[in-house]
């Protein structure tokens, strides 16, 4: 009994800073768990019925027309009456209003009847999509009716065809998610699929067949079946089981950086965690010496702290859980209009007792240190001796290293990729040393400083008070605001570079499919002369005989092999080329063709010249050798190809070209028509347009990814915060001995006001060079743009920083300001 | 029998490259039931003597030995049983443990040792020295003399062979400083308790049965009083 009430009232008699320590823990995982509820609420909602996220039981997938094999098995299954099948032609093509000459591009989906097998497309009207969709009609999504003017009951120019439009789609069932698209999206019965006269060889078209199984089939019977007589390297065969939905992917890839941010804050918030810790322990140190001097074992009071720390842990573990739902809110309402509306967002059982168990796991890392730190307190430091001094060595460093070993295996365990969780270890080790470095620099520059007005004398002494956590404190806010400020400068400079004003030497139009025999009446229609880029389309089967696993490929993060390329042919490299391996871009000929191979290739498999890549290229098998591995020089929106082949190789290939151009924007629409009405096949892609949606959504996703940034600057707020209450005795003493000695509560408050102000102004200049050099590395490395510095941007971004440092720091020292000298010095002389 | 022996015990500190020696090579034994005052002047190392032959600091040298046991290689977790069962403090700055009560705080040891009477023990101790109605109140709700009074209750609820007293009356005032040290012997010759005082207080030092003077750490006076 006297034991919990020991413990009670040591929490009790400190509520300041338990209070902080319990929004620390609370802090660490309340990203973490709000990700893992929404990214549970998500696959419940969205993805739970993978069937109609399929619209069939089975899906064949292609990028070009199916094997004869393969249509021979389905259509063997469909006269058994084992399947019903539904084909369904995805491309993109620019349509118009009839005597209209705004021209759009959409995302065309051709589909026979019977689809969807599950699921169902909703439509305006309420009527069912199989009645309302007949030959000779269309139903198209809401934007494009209002980019073009039109209305239900217009027709619709899609290449040769002339549609009538009948209705508004609301919602598709394998398509819940709409996040990035180049255009809205048009639906066809397949019977206009030949008027439209768009689908060529070489045409840019994903192929799908849907399988039904009939009541009581074997799925996976039926696919095994299928797929038997599929050509592998080319046709996909998937139950709604396996198959890899696209809106998955995505979702999988953006919520797992989003994790990523979500450990970045826990290890910011454990830094303060720590802190606080230590501090509040620090305070503790004179009960623990009288403990042990009467005889309490170490083993006692690591156990006393310990379920002391596991009372305040659990609360803001609870905390922590319930911030998350509330956190959950926030994040459905920055999707919105890209979730469907019903989705139900909520926290499972399981979200909770994985809450609990990161909570607890998290106290337990960044309490290790300091609780240890217990041992050294010694019972004679209660007679003011001198203590003794911790004493390093291995079981010193065994016990400092333990929590960063624990750390790294808990990063292995979340991420799950051992080159991911190394790089994301490296960079936030980086990221926290250089702040660490900077701010200690900054620190011993100020310290040797001679400031010659009194209140900044003082000022820069309070930063270096005995346990204040000023390094702490820097490293939290520097680190935190690094990132913000980084995302913030990057998407200025890309909004700069590509938005607000396009680059006046790139291509600004680009032209799809066209057809080599309309080669020469292009480039009239034209009216200038462009570059041409042939296009065949083929996969990597093997390298040096290993083949490629197309399923285990298309898992990876990122790139992978698993996936179809643009192919190239050519003599010579691009201006934006240069070759920094191999001596030339190709051999002399020999027997067999050769490959050159752009850089970016080598993250996705270790190749090297000499080595030999088998490709399967419509069907065909091609070795090929590598004889260079290219570089772009300049990176940004231009045409390149990863694989390019000396002509003799792919001449003869089916193939389309591929034109860029850069045209006035007062002529691009006129460009535009002149192409489409003579060409339907051919996809103009308007880039400034694409751009203009893709900065959308960068803001869209750069809102999401600050508002997960922010929870890591509260940590660095909580630390000013807990600082101050930890050095709150010091701090009491110095006002009252300025008070005793004649100055105004005035001056009082000016010294902790500019000691504060220093402070925000360390953390945030640290934060914006720091910012700057990420930033300019994303910019120039990775995007491929000029850098500008946004220095007004900048400053201001540096000032708030100060001034939510000294708006935290005054509040929290108000009352310290109001001590009373008398009522301070009878408490220390009873002491 | 011999309940405390310091065989050539010496601290020295080192500041730099300076060794100071604030106990120099002394030498000494108490008997069971024996009332030993350590005086000195301030700095003569009374407060370190006294942390020696306690078991709270190790000496530089020498050995020391408590309730015949050599303590002076000891760990803190083999000293931890000594100090909870064998010996008892009362500090000059009372250090009572801030959020525990006067009641809690004489509990304390005896919590520890896991004494299921320790509350009946505590009441009583208290009892025996006027705090009965201050029991529930916290360290900074007492006075300077009641706080001592409850760490002279604390120090002795497990009936320790030995109790260490350092400066016992030094931050009280006159008055309760007699009071306080009357209350300390008192009980020592009701309990039979051995009594090591630290102290500068000359008075004191007269109702002790045996006064050891430091000057600059070593041992310049040896007075024993006539029983």
């Amino acid at each position: 009994m006297l034991r919990r009430r020991f413990i009670v009232r040591q929490i009790t008699g400190a509520p300041r800073q338990c209070a902080v320590f319990v929004l620390c823990v609370a802090l660490s995982i309340v990203s973490l768990v709000a990700l893992g509820g929404f990214s549970e609420s998500v696959n419940r909602s969205v993805l739970r019925d993978a069937r109609a996220l399929h619209a069939g039981d089975i899906i064949l997938h292609s990028h070009s027309e199916f094997s004869p094999g393969l249509m021979r098995a389905v259509t063997e299954l469909t006269r058994g009456g084992r399947v019903e099948a539904a084909r369904v032609w995805e491309f993109y093509s620019v349509v118009r209003g009839e005597g209209e000459s705004a021209f759009l591009l959409a995302n065309i989906k051709v589909v026979e009847r019977g689809y969807p097998f599950y699921g169902t497309v909703a439509l305006a009207s309420g009527r069912p999509f199989a009645q309302v969709l007949v030959p000779g009609t269309a139903v198209v999504a809401r934007g494009l009716l209002d980019r073009l003017h039109l209305h239900v009951g217009d027709r619709l120019h899609i290449g040769r065809a002339t549609p009538v439009i009948v209705d508004v789609v609301l919602h598709e069932p394998d398509r819940p998610v709409r996040f990035f698209s180049l255009g809205p999206r048009v639906f066809l019965p397949a019977a206009d699929l030949a008027a439209l006269d768009l689908v060529r060889p070489g045409s840019r078209v994903e192929y799908s067949m849907l399988l039904a199984v009939r009541e009581g089939g074997d799925i996976d019977e039926i696919a095994a079946r299928v797929r038997s007589q599929s050509r592998p390297e080319q046709e996909r065969v998937e139950t709604y089981r396996t198959a890899a939905s696209g809106v998955k992917r995505f979702l999988d890839n953006f919520l797992f950086f989003l994790e990523l941010l979500g450990i970045f804050t826990l290890l910011l918030a454990g830094i303060a965690m720590q802190s606080v810790l230590t501090a509040f322990l620090r305070e503790q140190e004179r009960t623990v010496g009288i403990m042990k001097a009467l005889g309490a074992t170490h083993r006692r009071i690591i156990g006393h702290y310990l379920v002391v720390v596991g009372v305040l842990g659990l609360a803001g573990t609870l905390l922590g859980i319930g911030s998350s739902v509330a956190a959950q809110a926030v994040l459905a309402n920055l999707f919105q209009g890209v979730l469907p509306p019903d989705i139900q967002f909520r926290v499972s059982g399981g979200n909770v007792l994985e809450g609990l168990a990161l909570g607890m796991l998290v106290v337990t890392l960044f309490t290790f240190l300091p609780l240890t730190r217990l041992r050294n307190v010694k019972p004679n430091s209660i007679l003011g001796k001198e203590e003794a001094s911790v004493r390093r060595g291995m079981p010193y460093a065994l016990v400092v290293s333990t929590p960063f070993f624990l750390f790294v295996g808990f990063i292995l365990w979340r991420i799950k990729d051992l080159r991911l969780s190394t790089y994301f270890i490296l960079g936030a080790v980086l990221l926290v040393l250089a702040t660490a470095m900077a701010a200690e620099a900054t620190l011993f520059v100020l310290k040797r400083g001679r400031a010659r007005s009194f209140i900044c004398r003082q000022a820069l002494r309070g930063l270096f008070r005995p346990g204040n956590a000023t390094r702490p404190i820097v490293v939290t806010l520097g680190a935190s605001l690094a990132l913000l400020f980084a995302i913030y400068l990057t998407e200025q400079n890309l909004d700069a570079s590509f938005v607000r004003s396009y680059p006046p030497d790139l291509p600004n139009l680009f032209f799809l499919d066209i057809q080599p025999s309309q080669k020469a009446e292009f480039g009239t229609v034209l009216g200038f002369p462009t570059e041409y880029y042939p296009v065949v389309r083929g996969r990597v089967a093997a390298i040096n005989g290993r083949p490629v696993d197309p399923a285990r490929e298309r898992r990876r993060i990122g790139d992978n092999l698993g996936r179809e390329f643009n192919l190239t042919y050519r003599d010579r490299l691009l201006d934006d080329e240069a070759i920094i391996r191999g001596k030339s871009l190709y051999a002399p000929p020999t027997d067999g063709a050769q490959v050159s191979v752009l850089d970016d290739v080598l993250k996705m498999a270790d190749i090297s010249p000499g080595d030999v890549i088998t490709f399967n290229i419509q069907g065909a098998p091609v070795d090929a050798r590598v004889t260079s591995i290219r570089t772009r020089t300049q990176k940004g929106i231009r045409p390149f190809f990863y694989f390019v082949f000396p002509p003799d190789v792919l001449k003869d290939a089916p193939q389309t070209l591929f034109a860029a151009a850069r045209v006035e924007r007062a002529r691009v629409s006129a460009v535009e028509a002149g192409i489409v009405s003579r060409f339907p096949n051919v996809s103009v892609i308007d880039v400034t347009e694409t751009i203009a949606i893709f900065a959308g959504v960068l803001r869209r996703l750069s809102a999401i990814v600050r508002f997960f940034t922010l929870f890591s600057v509260c940590a660095g707020v909580l630390l000013i915060i807990s600082s101050i209450f930890a050095t709150r005795l010091a701090r009491i003493q110095e006002t009252v001995y300025f008070k005793v000695l004649g100055a105004r509560r005035r001056i009082v408050l000016e010294v902790f006001a500019l000691e504060n102000v220093i402070l925000g102004l360390i953390s945030g200049g640290l934060a914006l060079l720091t910012s700057q050099a990420i930033s300019w590395v994303i910019s120039t490395q990775v995007f491929g743009i000029p850098y500008r510095l946004f220095p007004v941007a900048s400053l201001l971004l540096a000032a708030s920083t100060a001034l939510l440092v000294v708006t935290v720091g005054v509040l929290a020292s108000v009352s310290i300001l109001n001590q009373k000298p008398v009522a301070f010095l009878r408490r220390r002389a009873d002491e | 029998m011999h309940v405390l022996e310091a065989i050539e015990v010496s601290k020295v500190y080192a500041i730099g490259d300076r060794r100071i020696p604030v106990v120099d090579r002394v030498s000494l034994s108490v008997l069971a039931g024996e009332c030993l005052v350590v005086a000195g002047s301030s700095g003569s190392g009374k407060t370190t003597l006294l942390s020696l032959l306690s078991g709270l600091d190790k000496p530089t040298s020498g050995r020391v030995r408590v309730l015949e046991k050599d303590i002076t290689d000891m760990g803190e977790d083999e000293l931890a049983p000594l100090r909870n069962e064998g010996i008892g403090f009362v500090f000059q700055s009372f250090h009572l443990i801030p959020s525990l009560t006067a009641l809690e705080n004489v509990m304390f040891p005896a919590e520890l040792k896991g004494d299921l009477a320790a509350h009946t023990k505590a009441q009583s101790l208290l009892r025996r020295v006027g705090l009965t109605d201050r029991g529930g109140n916290f360290p900074h709700q007492l006075s300077g003399g009641e706080k001592q009074r409850v760490a002279i209750c604390r120090a002795l609820i497990n009936d320790p062979a030995i109790v260490f007293a350092d400066e016992p009356t030094g931050n009280l005032d006159s008055s309760n400083g007699e009071a306080i040290l009357s209350l300390l012997l008192e009980l020592h010759r009701e309990r039979q308790t051995t009594l090591v005082i630290v102290t500068h207080n000359a008075e004191i030092a007269g109702l002790a049965d045996r006064v050891i003077t430091l000057q600059d750490g070593k041992i310049a006076l040896e007075r024993q009083h006539a029983p």
